[in-house]
Parts: structure tokens; C-alpha cells; sequence
């Protein structure tokens, strides 16, 4: 069988257009069987895939400065496929994929221990504390190609991988080898309002988000276009989403203000 | 044979040896691990054949498509419409939670009626059949005008459906929900002689200048104005936001100017001042096309210069100047005003300043500037015959007094109908029908809204949610939700081209409702005479087939029906003034009071602070309430358990005595409410800031509860001009709890 | 307290003891033998019980029989149908597979009774005139947790149905379908040897079987961590 060029699933998202509005939140826990409960005010275990963070210049009235960023799983390659996360976790129920550098997370296999949740520098994942429920009628809007998950186990932003899982489906129908850039976005990329998240994969020098993170490979993945940044990049977590931001203050947050390190 | 204990043991070590190499062990392992994942309570969803079907989002006036995903006949996703005019393919926070609307606790699933105050379940024919009592009783004693109608728009045809059989039945009491479209459409009529809605082509603009319009917090179309300003972000286009809070809009602008809250009208009137002083503005369209402009820049230049508007909006003299300069100086600027998502009309002469300076630069009717929309005439039904009854009814005056002589310009003013049920022992409506709106809740002073309804004899709700205004109504006749029908909903948010969408039923109704269309029609059959017969159609579907006639088609396979795009020209300003020109100012104009900004109520010794409402993407004041995934994504800046927390500038809270997070009472001269303490140095010392859509106390278990209603705290302040709800904030005190 | 009486007691106790034990000992290798052939007796008693309980008491108890809803004959229907399979058996044209048909699809030929068999005539009436969806009971279902592509198997992969699905094509009746009283699940899954063995491609559905023939064809074996196939290609 012919081996395709592995595929890179990566995202780009421009803080200079993000308007902090919190679509992309909604869109992936509507799409991804999400569950929600009376108070969500306990952000530490309210589940959400996606979440928006507010950051701050720290200056006071009037200059003070807030931008908003979007923060998704950011699918963290490491070194050679060894995520923090998939290192850790003792029932192998989080695993990379070489194929197509997702980070995957099987919620039958999770016995809950969190210790990839310890493992995260991002806090992207998040555990069932409660069990979640539906109320009466509510089960109807569940989207059957992605598992509902029970009380005790981790999940985390998938890049919607179900819908991967359903355009390759549908080119091996139609006998394409290939899926065009637009058969496989995530939610939260299509429901942006000003179209702030640019998802494809990196390592295609046609999609867009290759074009906008240019992407060095032999770099670690770091970023060579202007302005843009990775999350806690110091950490050399090779993660694949690449933030853009006009404002310095911004970027150098996006590294927790570490300065000085690893120009290279 | 003895069975002694070594016996008994090897029997169980045969036992086990045996069972060992039995399939037992581990398939009974498999087995109960896959039971534990089995839980009865974890609902599996079922696969199936899945259907994309098209239609449009009614949740808010932004008018967005919608493509909805389903799996057999469940509503799973829906999704912003790739390629709709508005807002191509992306979609805001309420829209992707319709789903949770549709199937959701808070739905009302048959007819309901007050019985002793709780709300128990009838039929339609029972529900129908008084409400049909009462109004022929009404009609027989000669008071058919003791009967009104609240509605969200009054554009399309179940509107104005209502509309018209309030008008065949004898009443005028026809109200709209109040918003920034009603000072806009007074603005274009008396500046430009045309009945129309403002449109503002943000698409092109490339410097806006905002006075407090929540861009990017809702106003006007939302997504569209998302996309536009990502489009500015692209092409250095250049947003200035001007209020007293950093709200999201004000933190994405390139500028945001604090201003004192109440005083964006003087600030508008300085900068025009400044443009006509340093003759900064287009020639070419003040003096060809222009009127009133010699009169109406004397009052600038003697009143709003820099110095004294400085004084009194707090802003820098020589940072009214440069933004003067930079907004006159741009290609395509473009000025809006509208306080938030614009749900309050505000003061008529604020925004007659505001679109005075898109006249100064000529943006009137141009690419990128501000156009007056036309409304769709596809509703075109023959006018009614009138009984004497009617007539004479229809001769009433309204209870809100709007068109008669103090407030000739006003159309509607709900915002004076609480005063008027109020005021007088024997309530002078008798009968309200409200639809698409929840006034108990979401219009300022909404206690007294809530006093008014409850001695309104007969209030029915058509709501499809168990809102507030719903639980105090004395019937529900619950009608679909937009993803249960068809129906035409025509767009005036502020989009610059007139545009209609139409709803389609994706799912079956799932409840016993009904259309308020045909409940309209029904009603009109049972009173029979000239009322039925202003009536002719079978029933809503076939009233709105035959009303959009060849608009069926297009709407069906499309979705929308959108009006020819502005060129790069433009097409030259039609005015239908008496002048046929522009006017800065008229008799008409001239002789209304005159501008002075809205004070807020309250006195300033016993409330030494300044509250204001605040709007956000994520909690919405309409009427409709948050979903549970929108009210789950509310920050914990915002809401923090059961309690809201106050916006309150660090200077001032230190002043007061205040910490981060500490209870705390706020009172002013309308309420109380509890409230926790947010330090924020994106607020004006002096200011603090409440969001709207909280302290609902119906709808659902998720959204009850939470928080305290701003709207129960803010009384109602009328505009000195022309009536309309000009209320911005009030006075406030915070003290520990 | 000991008395010298007791202590008289206790030795001639002690010569007793003594002389029984002399007097037995005679004859205690014969009960040391009877005892450990006792002991051995029961281990082989404890050891085939046990088997015969692994092995078939245990699927006995396991599984529980049904029986589907209606009598159906395939080996009939494919004499009548045009394209095998996938006359009933479709793919939609998203690439989704349309599994067990619905009413609907039984109804383009079956809206009155066709021929005289007991079984249709009980279908049309209890199912096609009151527009109930038969409730079939699936063989292959599989958890919610896996995604499985028929549009990757048989049309990229270009594999027949009896690889997996076994000779059902040319059934004349449906057989029973048995599940599993624990974990919910039909026989087919497991396999219908207890042990797990199997000689036939389809006589098993667990997730290392899918796996076997992934491993085989070199199918998307990217995982970092198992060098097998990754986990995200048939789960969800």
C-alpha cells in the first residue's frame, strides 16, 4: 500500500482578529458531546475543550491593554512523537500519532489517575469530576461520531479528529487519494465569527496555515514568519498551534515573559 | 470419605488450577470491564443518515444563515451558512447553541393558563376560545382600543399580521421593542426626508469611529461586523471606541478614548465643531447638497468647543482636536453610535450629532459610509375594510402618547406603558398580547413593567420559553421556534442593504404549538365580521406563500433575498426633504428641545458613583436567555458562583475600602442588588459596570439564579426630544456587605 | 492447681496416649495413603469441575438467546436482488454505510405481501402497515467508542463481506442472535469459541483482530508508542 507523506495537523490563530466573543468555545461543545452543569464558575473543573484566555498588559487606567487567546489542545510533537502527556500516561490511553500528529485520547481505556493532566503545561485537559447528564430531551442533539464520555475519565480537544475520521471516509468513497484542504476543519475554525483560527496541515507548503506559521522543521517547529509565537515555546514541547500578535507585550506573555532563551 | 480440611483445600487448588486454564477468568475480565463502561445513565447516541438543512437564525436581529446538521431527525450541530451575505459561514455564541433552545427544559410544550398563580396546562380550543370571549366582549362595549400588542420587530409578516388585526379590531396600540433603530429611522426622516433604517457599510470603512457601539459585542449584525473587522485588521483599517469601559470592542480598537458616561453627544458636537472650524469637511456635498448648515454650525462654534467639551466629557482638548482631524483626514470614515448591542434608542439629537459627521464627510449614501436602507415592500396585502367600531377605536389615542402632541415624532414608546397601566386604578389596557419579546425582564425599570403586566387583565405570551414575561402572562399560546417553521424574517440591524431571510422547519415541531400566524387568523375568524374578513388566507403558510409570491423560490433555494450591492460609485443621495437636500437642521428639528446630554438619575452626595450596563457576546438581555453552553463560558471575572461581580476602577475601590473579590451591597435610587467586587483597570475611576443578561429568575435551572437583573436597578429617563427610553445608567453606592 | 491425684491422672493419660498411638501406628501408613489419594481425588475433582464449569457451564450461563423480530431469508433475496449485498446494504453519498436497512427500504418491494410464507405476512402486518422500525438485533455491533468505515474496507481496500461478516449472504434463516449478559454485546464479537480461538477470518470481531490484519497490511501504523496502528483510526 502506498504510504501517504505524513500529515501535520496544525493551527494559526490570529490574536490581532480575535474578539475574545468565545464561538469557537460553543462550537466545539456543541460538537464534541460536551457536557455542562448548574455552576460552571469553577474554571479549574468546568470541561471545556477550547477556552479563551483574557491577558493583560498589567498596566493601569488608561493603558491598560487586554487581548483575548483562543487555546485549544495544542498537540504537542515533543521530541520524535513523546508528547509530556503521552509519555506519561499509564494505561496508554493518550497516544501519538506519527501519521498525522494528533494527540489521541481514548476515554475507554482512561482510568482516570490524571497524571497527564499533572503532566500538561497548557491545562487543556480536564477530567470528569462529575458525571455528566442530560437533561430529558437534551441527549437528542448528541453527535454520534464521537464517544460520550462517563464520570472519571480525561478528554481534551481532538481536533475534531471524527470529522478526519468521516472526509477520509468519503474520499476512499469517491476513490480520492487525497482531502482537499477545506474537507477537514475543526469547528471552532469554521464557526469563528471574524475568521481569526486558520487549521490545516503544516507540513503541506499549500495550506494555508503552513503558509502564515512557516513552520521550521528542523527547528524544533519553531515559527519563522513575523510575529508569531508558540505557548511556552522554552518548554520544547513542539506544540502545533501558532499564535499571531501584532503586540510585543502579547508575545513575550505567550512565553510566560521568559526572555533571553534560545534564540537559536 | 471424609471431606477434612486438606480435601476441602485441594479441591479448591484443583478448583483454581482448573479455572485458571478455563476461558473463565478472563473472559469474565473483559467482559465486566466492558460492563463498567456500560453505565444505563450515559446516553449512546444512534447513528444515521445524515441531512444538511439551510435556514436562518432568528435568535438575535443580526440575521445570520444557518446550516443545520442532522442525524436522521435529531438536530446535532448547526453551523454558520457558508456564502449568506451577513455572515458567511461563521456564527456567534447563541446561534451554535440553538440546539440546546430546541430540546432544551425551558420550552413551553402546550398551551398554558394562570390558574391561582400557577401556570397548568389547557387546549387550544379552551385557551383560544376566552381570549376570542374577551375581545368580542371589548369590541361589543366600544373598546376595542384597550387592546395592544408588544413585538420584537414589526417587519414581516407575522408582525404584521398582528399589526393589522389590531388595526381591523380597532386598536393603535401597536408596540415595537425599543432600540437604536428608532432614533436612527427619526434621524434619516427629519435630516433626510426618507423612511428608512440606517445601514452602515463597515465592510469598507476604513476608520470608525464608535461612541459606544458594542462593535464587537454584539451590536447591530454581529458576525458581519466581525468579518469586517478582521478585514481592518488586514488593511489597517482604523477603529476609535469611545466610552467609559473597556468593553471587547474597545480593547480590539486601535484607540479607545474614556469618556464621562452620558456625555458621547457633546463629544460628537466638538468634533464637528472642530471639522467646520478648521474647514476640514467635504465641500462638495455641504454645499451641493446640503441644507441648514450655516445655522446649525453657529450653535457648534459658540457652544461645543474643544475647551468646554472638555470640561464636560473629560476628554483632552487637543485629543478631540487630533480625532477631528484623523476622521476627516481618513478615505472612508465612518461614525455609529448605539450604546452596546443598541437596544436603547438614546437620546434623537446624540445620534443627530453622530450622523451629522458622516454628513460633514460626506458618507452619506457612499461606499463604506452610512446608507439609508430601504424596508422591503414584498407585504402588500389590500387595506382592510373598517366597521364603525374600529373606526372609531383607531381614533384613540395611544396609551404611550406616541404621535400625539407631546411626542408627535415618536412611533412607538413602550417604554411609557408601565406608567400608564400604573398610574390609573382601572388599567387602560385590558387585553396585551406580547410576541418575541420578555420587557418584564430586559427593558430598564423592568419591575415596573412587571407591576404593569400583572394588572394588564389579560396579558398572553406567544413565547416558546418559560421566560418572565411568560410566567407573569395570564395564557401562553406557545408558538414554534425558528427551527420548527417558516417564517420571513426582513434584516434592519444596521446592515446596509435591505435583506429578508427565511426560516425553514428542520425538525417537525416537537411540542403542541402553533404559529402565531395562524393563532392570528383563527382569532380574526372567531370574531367574524370586517375582522375575518381582513383575513382571507386559510393560514399562515399560505398567507406567507402568497405574500412573497416569486420571493418563495429564491428564499427557498437560497435561504435570503438580498437587495442590489453598493457599488464602488455609489448611488447619488436621494434627499426627500423639503429642500431635497441634506439638513443640518430644519424648523422642524429647530423647534424640539434641544440637545442636552441625559442625566443620570440619582443624587450625587447620597450615590457618589455612576452605574452602567455592559453588553457581551456571551450573555444575552433580549428575549431570549442563555443556553447552558453560553452561560457555561460567562469568565469568573463575571459570575463566580450565584454572584455577579461589579467592574469597579482599583483607585476607586481603595477609596471605598473595597477588595478584590469582597461582597458588597450596590444600591441606587431604583433597587439593591448583591454583588462581589472585580477590580479593573479597564473602567473609569468613578464608574462601575454590571453586564446585562444576568439575575434572570426564569427559563431554566442553568440561568436562574445567577447574578442580579441591571435592568431592575436602572429606572427609565426620557429623551427631552422625543420620548424614547434615553437612559444610559444611573447613580450608585457600594458599600461592604 | 495440680494435685498429686492429677498428676497420677495426667501420666497414666500420657500411657494411654502412648499406646494408642503404638497401636495405630501399625496401621497409619494405610490411612496416610487414603488420605492422599483423598487429596488428590478431590484436586482432580476441584480441577474437572472447574473445566467443565470454564468451559460449559460458563458459555452456557453467559449467553442468552434471541431471537430477531422476523424470519428472514437472505439466500431468497438474493435471488431477487441485482447487486449482491449491496442491493439492500448500501452506501450513502457521503461514503456513510447504511448497516441494517430501515423500513424504507423494505417497503420499495414489500408494501403488500408478495409470496405465501408465514414470516412476510407477519412483517407486513405488524411492521410495514403500522410504520414500525423492526428492531433488529445487530451481530456486529460494535461499542460506541470505534469508527469503522465500510467505504475504507471495501471500496479502498477492496474487501468482500464474508471476511468479516461470514456466510450470512446465503443464510435461509437468520440464526439466534446470543448476547452476552454481562457485557451486552452479541457472541459474534468474542467469537462463538469460548476460548477465543479462530479458524475463519470472521469468527471474530475484537479489536486485535482488526488489528491483526492492520499490522499485515501496513494500515496507518503511526503509533508512537505501540508501533501498531494509531489509536484515532478506528476510535473516536
Amino acid at each position: 500500500m502506498k504510504l501517504e507523506k505524513a500529515h501535520k495537523f496544525g493551527m494559526f490563530i490570529d490574536l490581532d482578529k480575535c474578539t475574545g466573543c468565545g464561538s469557537c468555545m460553543v462550537a466545539c461543545m456543541a460538537e464534541n458531546n460536551v457536557p455542562f452543569r448548574e455552576d460552571e464558575t469553577d474554571k479549574l473543573i468546568s470541561v471545556a475543550w477550547m477556552r479563551v484566555y483574557n491577558l493583560s498588559n498589567n498596566k493601569p487606567f488608561p493603558d491598560t491593554e487586554t487581548s483575548f487567546l483562543p487555546r485549544p489542545c495544542q498537540h504537542c510533537e515533543g521530541h520524535h512523537g513523546h508528547s509530556p502527556c503521552v509519555s506519561v500516561c499509564p494505561a496508554t490511553a493518550t497516544d501519538y500519532d506519527a501519521n498525522t500528529g494528533i494527540v489521541s485520547q481514548i476515554y475507554t481505556r482512561c482510568f482516570g489517575c490524571r497524571y497527564c493532566m499533572a503532566a500538561c503545561p497548557y491545562h487543556v485537559r480536564l477530567f470528569n469530576w462529575y458525571d455528566p447528564v442530560w437533561p430529558e430531551g437534551m441527549e437528542k442533539s448528541l453527535n454520534p461520531n464521537i464517544s460520550v464520555r462517563m464520570r472519571g475519565v480525561v478528554e481534551k480537544c481532538s481536533f475534531c479528529f471524527h470529522r478526519y475520521q468521516l472526509a477520509k471516509e468519503r474520499a476512499d468513497y469517491e476513490g480520492e487519494e487525497h482531502l482537499a484542504e477545506d474537507a477537514y476543519q475543526t469547528a471552532c475554525t469554521q464557526a469563528c465569527p471574524a475568521k481569526a483560527i486558520v487549521f490545516g496541515d503544516l507540513n503541506n507548503p499549500d495550506h494555508k496555515v503552513h503558509q502564515l506559521a512557516q513552520p521550521d522543521n528542523r527547528n524544533g517547529g519553531k515559527p519563522r514568519a513575523k510575529n508569531v509565537f508558540r505557548l511556552l515555546e522554552h518548554l520544547g514541547t513542539n506544540p502545533k498551534v501558532y499564535y499571531h500578535s501584532s503586540k510585543e507585550w502579547v508575545r513575550r506573555l505567550g512565553d510566560n515573559d521568559v526572555t533571553g532563551r534560545d534564540k537559536a | 470419605m471424609k471431606i477434612d480440611r486438606r480435601s476441602f483445600l485441594s479441591f479448591l487448588i484443583g478448583g483454581a488450577a482448573g479455572t485458571a486454564l478455563s476461558p473463565l477468568p478472563w473472559k469474565l475480565t473483559d467482559d465486566i470491564s466492558i460492563w463498567t463502561q456500560m453505565w444505563p445513565w450515559v446516553p449512546i447516541p444512534e447513528k444515521g443518515e445524515v441531512s444538511t438543512v439551510n435556514s436562518a437564525c432568528t435568535l438575535c436581529p443580526g440575521g445570520c444563515g444557518i446550516s443545520v446538521r442532522k442525524v436522521d431527525d435529531r438536530v446535532v450541530k448547526i453551523e454558520g451558512l457558508a456564502g449568506h451575505p451577513i455572515n458567511n459561514g461563521g456564527l456567534c455564541t447563541l446561534g451554535l447553541a440553538g440546539a440546546q433552545l430546541l430540546y432544551g427544559p425551558q420550552r413551553v410544550k402546550a398551551p398554558m393558563k394562570n390558574v391561582g398563580g400557577r401556570l397548568v396546562e389547557i387546549s387550544w380550543e379552551e385557551a383560544l376560545g376566552e381570549i376570542s370571549a374577551r375581545l368580542k366582549e371589548l369590541r361589543e362595549r366600544g373598546q376595542p382600543h384597550r387592546v395592544a400588542c408588544i413585538a420584537g420587530t414589526d417587519r414581516g409578516t407575522v408582525p404584521e399580521l398582528l399589526n393589522r388585526f389590531l388595526t381591523v379590531y380597532g386598536s393603535p396600540q401597536f408596540f415595537r421593542v425599543p432600540s437604536i433603530q428608532d432614533t436612527y429611522e427619526l434621524a434619516l426622516y427629519l435630516m433626510q426626508g426618507v423612511r428608512a433604517s440606517a445601514g452602515f457599510d463597515f465592510e469598507n470603512a476604513d476608520y470608525v469611529l464608535s461612541f459606544g457601539s458594542g462593535l464587537l459585542d454584539g451590536w447591530g449584525t454581529p458576525v458581519n461586523i466581525f468579518q469586517a473587522h478582521s478585514r481592518w485588521c488586514e488593511r489597517s483599517g482604523k477603529l476609535v471606541q469611545i466610552e467609559p469601559r473597556q468593553s471587547r470592542t474597545a480593547a480590539k480598537a486601535d484607540s479607545w478614548i474614556p469618556i464621562n458616561p452620558g456625555t458621547e453627544g457633546v463629544l460628537a458636537l466638538s468634533l464637528a465643531g472642530v471639522i467646520v472650524k478648521e474647514s476640514l469637511y467635504n465641500a462638495d456635498f455641504v454645499n451641493a447638497q446640503s441644507s441648514g448648515f450655516d445655522s446649525w454650525q453657529q450653535v457648534l462654534l459658540e457652544n461645543y468647543d474643544t475647551e468646554s467639551a472638555a470640561k464636560i466629557t473629560g476628554v483632552d482638548p487637543s485629543t478631540i482636536a487630533k480625532l477631528a482631524r484623523d476622521f476627516a483626514g481618513a478615505r472612508k470614515p465612518l461614525a455609529v453610535c448605539g450604546r452596546g448591542k443598541g437596544q436603547s434608542p438614546g437620546s434623537l439629537k446624540e445620534v443627530m450629532a453622530v450622523h451629522a459627521l458622516n454628513a460633514l464627510v460626506g458618507g452619506i449614501d457612499r461606499q463604506g459610509g452610512v446608507r439609508a436602507v430601504p424596508e422591503p415592500d414584498y407585504i402588500d396585502w389590500p387595506e382592510p375594510e373598517m366597521d364603525a367600531v374600529a373606526a372609531a377605536g383607531m381614533q384613540q389615542e395611544r396609551v404611550d402618547q406616541a404621535g400625539g402632541s407631546q411626542y408627535p415624532h415618536a412611533r412607538y414608546l413602550l417604554n411609557r406603558l408601565p406608567e400608564a397601566v400604573n398610574s390609573s386604578a382601572d388599567s387602560p389596557l385590558q387585553v396585551l398580547f406580547v410576541s418575541d419579546a420578555n420587557p418584564c425582564y430586559s427593558l430598564p425599570n423592568s419591575k415596573a413593567f412587571s407591576d404593569a403586566f400583572k394588572k394588564i387583565p389579560m396579558v398572553v405570551s406567544f413565547s416558546s420559553y418559560l421566560g418572565e414575561t411568560a410566567e407573569l402572562a395570564d395564557f401562553i399560546l406557545p408558538s414554534p421556534i425558528y427551527l420548527e417553521q417558516y417564517e420571513d424574517r426582513p434584516i434592519a440591524a444596521g446592515y446596509p442593504l435591505p435583506i429578508v431571510n427565511l426560516t425553514r422547519p428542520v425538525v417537525k415541531p416537537l411540542f403542541n404549538t402553533r404559529s402565531v400566524g395562524d393563532v392570528v387568523i383563527e382569532l380574526a375568524r372567531s370574531l367574524g365580521g370586517t375582522v375575518a374578513a381582513a383575513f382571507p388566507w386559510e393560514d399562515y403558510q399560505t398567507c406567507l406563500k402568497e405574500t412573497l409570491g416569486d420571493k418563495w423560490i429564491v428564499l427557498n433555494e437560497k435561504g435570503y433575498w438580498a437587495g442590489d450591492k453598493l457599488g464602488s460609485g455609489g448611488q447619488p443621495a436621494t434627499f426627500e426633504t423639503k429642500s431635497s437636500r441634506f439638513e443640518f437642521t430644519n424648523a422642524e428639528i429647530d423647534a424640539m428641545a434641544r440637545f442636552a446630554p441625559v442625566e443620570p438619575e440619582g443624587d450625587i452626595a447620597a450615590f457618589p458613583l455612576v452605574l452602567v450596563p455592559y453588553d457581551t457576546m456571551r450573555l444575552w438581555n433580549g428575549y431570549i436567555g442563555d443556553p447552558p453552553f453560553v452561560i457555561k463560558i460567562v469568565p469568573d471575572t463575571v459570575l463566580k458562583n450565584n454572584d455577579v461581580l461589579i467592574e469597579i476602577n482599583p483607585a476607586t475601590a481603595s477609596e471605598l475600602g473595597l477588595q478584590d473579590g469582597q461582597a458588597a451591597n450596590l444600591t441606587t435610587p431604583r433597587g439593591t442588588a448583591r454583588v462581589r467586587v472585580h477590580l479593573f483597570e479597564g473602567i473609569m475611576p468613578g464608574v462601575v459596570a454590571l453586564p446585562a443578561g444576568l439575575g434572570h429568575t426564569a427559563h431554566s435551572k442553568f440561568l436562574a439564579g445567577k447574578g442580579a437583573n441591571v435592568n431592575a436597578l436602572i429606572g427609565s429617563v426620557e429623551d427631552a426630544a422625543t420620548g424614547y427610553e434615553a437612559v444610559w445608567g444611573i447613580r450608585a453606592k457600594l458599600d461592604k456587605a | 492447681m495440680s494435685t498429686a491425684d492429677d498428676l497420677d491422672r495426667t501420666e497414666s493419660e500420657n500411657a494411654a496416649g502412648k499406646v494408642a498411638e503404638t497401636a495405630s501406628s501399625g496401621s497409619g501408613n494405610k490411612k496416610q495413603d487414603g488420605s492422599s489419594a483423598s487429596i488428590t481425588l478431590f484436586f482432580i475433582v476441584g480441577f474437572v469441575a472447574s473445566l467443565v464449569v470454564g468451559w460449559v457451564v460458563f458459555p452456557k450461563l453467559l449467553y442468552s438467546q434471541k431471537e430477531q423480530p422476523v424470519v428472514f431469508n437472505h439466500e431468497k433475496h438474493n435471488e431477487l436482488v441485482d447487486a449482491g449485498c449491496e442491493s439492500c446494504h448500501f452506501f450513502r453519498e457521503d461514503g456513510s454505510y447504511s448497516g441494517v436497512p430501515k423500513l424504507a427500504q423494505c417497503i420499495d418491494c414489500h408494501e403488500e405481501v408478495q409470496g405465501d410464507s408465514e414470516a412476510e405476512e407477519y412483517f407486513v402486518t405488524e411492521f410495514v402497515q403500522k410504520g414500525r422500525e423492526v428492531p433488529w438485533l445487530v451481530y456486529s455491533r460494535q461499542p460506541p467508542c470505534v469508527f469503522f468505515s465500510h467505504a475504507a474496507h471495501v471500496k479502498k481496500a477492496g474487501m468482500d463481506c464474508v471476511s468479516c461478516h461470514g456466510h450470512i449472504g446465503e443464510s435461509e434463516e437468520l440464526r439466534p442472535y446470543e448476547y452476552n449478559r454481562i457485557s451486552r454485546y452479541s457472541r459474534d464479537i468474542w467469537g462463538h469459541n469460548i476460548s477465543g480461538i479462530k479458524r475463519n477470518s470472521w469468527d471474530r470481531m475484537k479489536m486485535d483482530d482488526c488489528s491483526e490484519c492492520h499490522v499485515e497490511e501496513n494500515v496507518n501504523q503511526g503509533s508512537v508508542q505501540t508501533h501498531k496502528g494509531g489509536c484515532f483510526v478506528c476510535h473516536h
